[in-house]
C-alpha cells in the first residue's frame, strides 16, 4: 500500500494544528499596522453549545473595535494599559482589555467566527507570536484556550488548550 | 525563612497518619527516602528529635547484599552512616533501629537508588512472638513489683502480721525472672534479633546501655529485698520499706511517662504513682486472706488500712491525671490514638476499682463490725479488685508498644518542590507509596507569598510504565491548601506530576516535576 495518502493526511493534520481548537484565522500580522483578528470557533466544549466567548487583548494591541454579530451581544471591558501608546497623534493610556460576546448560541456542529479590528503598536516584537487568550463558555463546561508557551518556544504537542496566536512580521 | 516556616506548618498539618512506631522521632534523613541519586552518597545522615543510641543499623546494597562495612557515627540527635566506597547501582536500603532516651527502640528504613531503582525489598520486622514475650514479661514484672513488694510492705508496716503472704511470695517469684526476661527481650527487640539470639551477649549488653537496664536492675533488687523481708529477721521492716521505694524508683528511671518533659514534674509523679499503686494493690491479696478467716484483729486492721488508703488513692489519681494530661496533650487523643485507647480502658478499670474500694470502705467494713457474715461479701469484693488490678497491669503493659501522642510526629510524606520565577509549588503526597495517596498542593508566588488561584488541577503520568496523564481537580481546603484526595497510583516508580493553577480567567501557571513513588 502506498504511503502517499498517509503522508497527505498527516501533512493536512500538521498544517491545520488548530482544527480542534479556537484559533486565529490568518497566520501573520504586521507590527505597526491595523490587524483584523478573526477568532474561529470550530466546536463547543465537549459537544456542548458555545454561549460566550471572551477574548483577552494583549498589551500593545490598541484601538480595539469588535464587530457586532447577529444574535450575540458584544461588550468590552476597558482598563489601563501598561504604557502609553501613540495612535494618530493621540496618547492612549487606556482602552479595551477584553471583548465579550454573549447571549448567543453556537451549536457544537456549527462553525462561526468572531471578529475584532485592532492596531498593533510598534512596541510589539516582530518575529514573535502574539497570543490572544480565549475563554470559551458553553452551556455545560468551559474551555480555556489560554496556554502560552515559554518565550521563544512553540506550542508543544502536550499543550491541551493553546491560546490562539498570530506570527508578527516586521514593518515593511 | 518564611517559606521554611510555611513548609514546616504544612508538614504538621498534613500529618494524619500515626506511623511513628516509638518514642524518638526521625525528623529528617539525607538523602531523602525514595530519592534517586546520580552517584552513591558518601553517607546517610539521620536526624532525630532527641539524642539516640544506635542499636542495629543495616545496609543492603543495590545488588541485594547485606553489607557490614557501613560505618556508623553518632553525635547527639544525629546518626551518620558512612557508605562503603563500592556501593553498586540500584536501590539500597538502610534500616535502622535506635534507642530513644526513654529506652524505647525506634525503627525504620530509608530507601534510595543510585543510578536507577531496582526492586530491593525492605527488611521484614521482628516476629510477633517476641512482642508477646515482651508483654507477658512486663505483666509478670508488674505483678512482682505491685502485688509482691506491695504485699510484703503491707504485711510489715500495716498489718504487722505475715498472714496471707502466699500471694506476694508467689508474685515475687514470678517477678524476678520476669525482670530478667524483660531485659533480654528488650535487647533482642533493640537489635532486631531472633529469639534464639538471647543466649548471646549482644542483646544483654545493649539492654544495659539503655535507661531500661538499670531500672530493671533496681526492680530486681526491690523484689529480692521484699523476698528477704518475708523472713522473720530484724531488718525485715527496713527492707520492706526500701523495696517499696525501689518500686517507685524503678518506674521513675525509665519509660515514656518518666522521660516526658518537664522531667522535674513527671519523674516524681511516676515515683509517687508507683508507690501508691504498690501500696494499694499490694494490700489486696493479704486483705482477702485476712477476711477469709476473720480474727478479732481484722476489723481494726481494715479501719487502719482504709484511713491510710484514702490519701494514697488521692495521690494516685492526681499523679495519674497529671501524667495523662502531659502524654495526651488533648482529650481527643483518648480515642484517636492507641495510647489513648489503652488509657481509656485503664481509666474505666480504675474507676471500677475505685467503686469497689468505696464499697469496701463505706459498706462492707462497717457491716463487718456488726455482722461476721459480711466477711464473704467483703472478700468477694476484694477479689474483684484483684481482678481489676490484674486487668490494669495487662492493659498498661501494652503501652510498651504504643507511642504517647506527644511523641507522635506525622510520618513525613513524599514532598516535591517545584520552582519557577513565576511561582513555587509544594506538593506533598501521603503516604507517598503506590496505592491510594492524598495530595496537598501549596501554591505560592515567586516571592513565597500565597498564590490566589481560582482552580487547580493535578495531572499525573508514569511514562516508564506507559501510564498516560490522569487529571484530577483539586479542592481548596479550609487550610488554604489545595487537596486532591484518594488518588490511585497503581505502580511505584517515577511519576510525572503537573500542576495547573488558574490565576485569572485568562492566566494559568503550570509547573511540573517528577516524584518518586515508593512501593507499598
Amino acid at each position: 500500500m502506498s504511503k502517499t495518502p498517509w503522508l497527505i493526511l498527516m501533512a493536512t493534520l500538521a498544517a491545520s494544528p488548530a482544527a480542534a481548537h479556537v484559533y486565529l484565522e490568518g497566520k501573520q500580522a504586521t507590527v505597526g499596522g491595523s490587524y483584523k483578528a478573526v477568532f474561529a470557533v470550530p466546536h463547543g466544549c465537549s459537544g456542548s453549545p458555545t454561549v460566550k466567548i471572551r477574548v483577552q487583548i494583549p498589551e500593545g494591541v490598541i484601538a480595539v473595535k469588535p464587530m457586532p454579530k447577529a444574535g450575540w451581544n458584544v461588550d468590552v471591558v476597558e482598563g489601563q494599559y501598561a504604557s502609553a501608546y501613540d495612535y494618530h497623534g493621540n496618547k492612549l493610556t487606556s482602552g479595551v482589555k477584553e471583548v465579550v460576546w454573549s447571549g448567543g448560541k453556537l451549536p457544537d456542529h456549527n462553525y462561526d467566527e468572531f471578529v475584532v479590528s485592532s492596531f498593533l503598536t510598534d512596541s510589539l516584537k516582530p518575529n514573535t507570536t502574539l497570543y490572544f487568550p480565549v475563554v470559551q463558555e458553553c452551556e455545560k463546561g468551559v474551555s480555556r484556550w489560554i496556554e502560552i508557551p515559554a518565550e521563544g518556544a512553540a506550542h508543544s504537542r502536550e499543550d491541551k488548550s493553546p491560546a490562539p496566536g498570530v506570527k508578527l512580521l516586521p514593518k515593511p | 525563612m518564611r517559606l521554611l516556616a510555611a513548609l514546616v506548618t504544612l508538614l504538621i498539618l498534613v500529618g494524619t497518619s500515626t506511623g511513628a512506631s516509638a518514642h524518638a522521632a526521625l525528623i529528617s534523613v539525607e538523602p531523602a527516602s525514595g530519592s534517586v541519586l546520580a552517584s552513591a552518597p558518601k553517607a546517610v545522615e539521620f536526624r532525630f528529635n532527641e539524642a539516640v543510641t544506635p542499636g542495629a543499623i543495616q545496609l543492603i546494597d543495590g545488588a541485594g547484599r547485606a553489607r557490614d562495612d557501613a560505618r556508623v557515627t553518632t553525635s547527639g540527635a544525629g546518626i551518620s552512616v558512612a557508605m562503603p566506597p563500592d556501593l553498586p547501582q540500584g536501590t539500597a536500603v538502610v534500616s535502622y533501629r535506635v534507642i530513644s532516651q526513654d529506652g524505647h527502640p525506634v525503627a525504620g528504613s530509608v530507601i534510595f537508588s543510585v543510578g536507577a531503582p531496582t526492586a530491593t525489598q525492605p527488611l521484614p520486622n521482628a516476629d510477633g512472638r517476641l512482642d508477646v514475650l515482651i508483654w507477658l514479661s512486663r505483666i509478670g514484672l508488674y505483678l512482682g513489683l505491685f502485688v509482691g513488694v506491695g504485699g510484703v510492705f503491707f504485711g510489715r508496716w500495716i498489718a504487722w502480721s505475715m498472714t496471707g503472704m502466699g500471694m506476694p511470695r508467689a508474685t515475687l517469684l514470678i517477678g524476678i525472672p520476669s525482670a530478667v526476661v524483660s531485659l533480654g527481650v528488650l535487647g533482642l527487640d533493640l537489635l532486631g534479633l531472633p529469639l534464639a539470639a538471647v543466649v548471646t551477649t549482644a542483646p544483654w549488653s545493649i539492654a544495659f546501655a539503655t535507661s531500661a537496664g538499670p531500672a530493671l536492675l533496681v526492680a530486681m533488687a526491690a523484689m529480692l529485698l521484699a523476698l528477704m523481708a518475708l523472713s522473720r529477721a530484724w531488718y525485715a521492716r527496713v527492707f520492706a520499706a526500701i523495696a517499696l521505694a525501689g518500686v517507685g524508683l524503678s518506674l521513675a528511671m525509665t519509660g515514656h511517662a518518666a522521660t516526658a518533659s518537664p522531667e522535674v514534674l513527671t519523674r516524681p509523679a511516676v515515683f509517687v504513682h508507683g508507690l501508691a499503686v504498690a501500696f494499694w494493690i499490694g494490700a489486696l491479696a493479704p486483705l482477702a486472706a485476712l477476711v477469709s478467716k476473720p480474727t478479732p484483729a481484722a476489723l481494726p486492721l481494715l479501719n487502719r488500712f482504709s484511713r491510710i488508703a484514702m490519701p494514697v488513692v488521692v495521690a494516685l489519681a492526681l499523679t495519674g491525671l497529671t501524667l495523662a494530661i502531659i502524654q495526651l496533650e488533648k482529650p481527643s487523643a483518648l480515642i484517636e490514638t492507641t495510647y489513648g485507647l489503652i488509657l481509656s480502658v485503664k481509666l474505666a478499670l480504675v474507676l471500677s476499682l475505685l467503686v469497689l474500694a468505696a464499697l469496701n470502705r463505706y459498706r462492707w467494713t462497717p457491716a463487718l463490725a456488726k455482722d461476721r457474715g459480711a466477711a464473704s461479701a467483703l472478700k468477694r469484693s476484694i477479689l474483684l479488685e484483684c481482678g481489676a488490678a490484674f486487668g490494669i497491669f495487662a492493659i498498661v503493659a501494652g503501652w510498651r508498644f504504643t507511642p504517647p501522642p506527644r511523641t507522635i510526629v506525622p510520618e513525613t510524606p513524599l514532598a516535591i518542590h517545584i520552582h519557577s520565577d513565576k511561582a513555587m509549588f509544594q506538593v506533598l503526597v501521603s503516604p507517598g507509596k503506590a496505592g491510594m495517596d492524598d495530595f496537598v498542593l501549596q501554591l505560592m508566588t515567586g516571592e513565597a507569598t500565597p498564590l490566589k488561584a481560582k482552580e487547580a488541577t493535578l495531572t499525573l503520568s508514569l511514562p516508564e510504565r506507559g501510564i498516560e496523564p490522569m487529571e484530577r481537580n483539586a479542592e481548596l481546603g479550609p487550610d488554604g491548601y489545595w487537596h486532591v484526595r484518594k488518588v490511585e497510583l497503581p505502580f511505584a516508580g517515577r511519576w510525572h506530576a503537573r500542576i495547573d493553577a488558574l490565576v485569572t480567567d485568562f492566566e494559568k501557571i503550570t509547573l511540573e516535576d517528577d516524584l518518586e513513588v515508593a512501593p507499598p
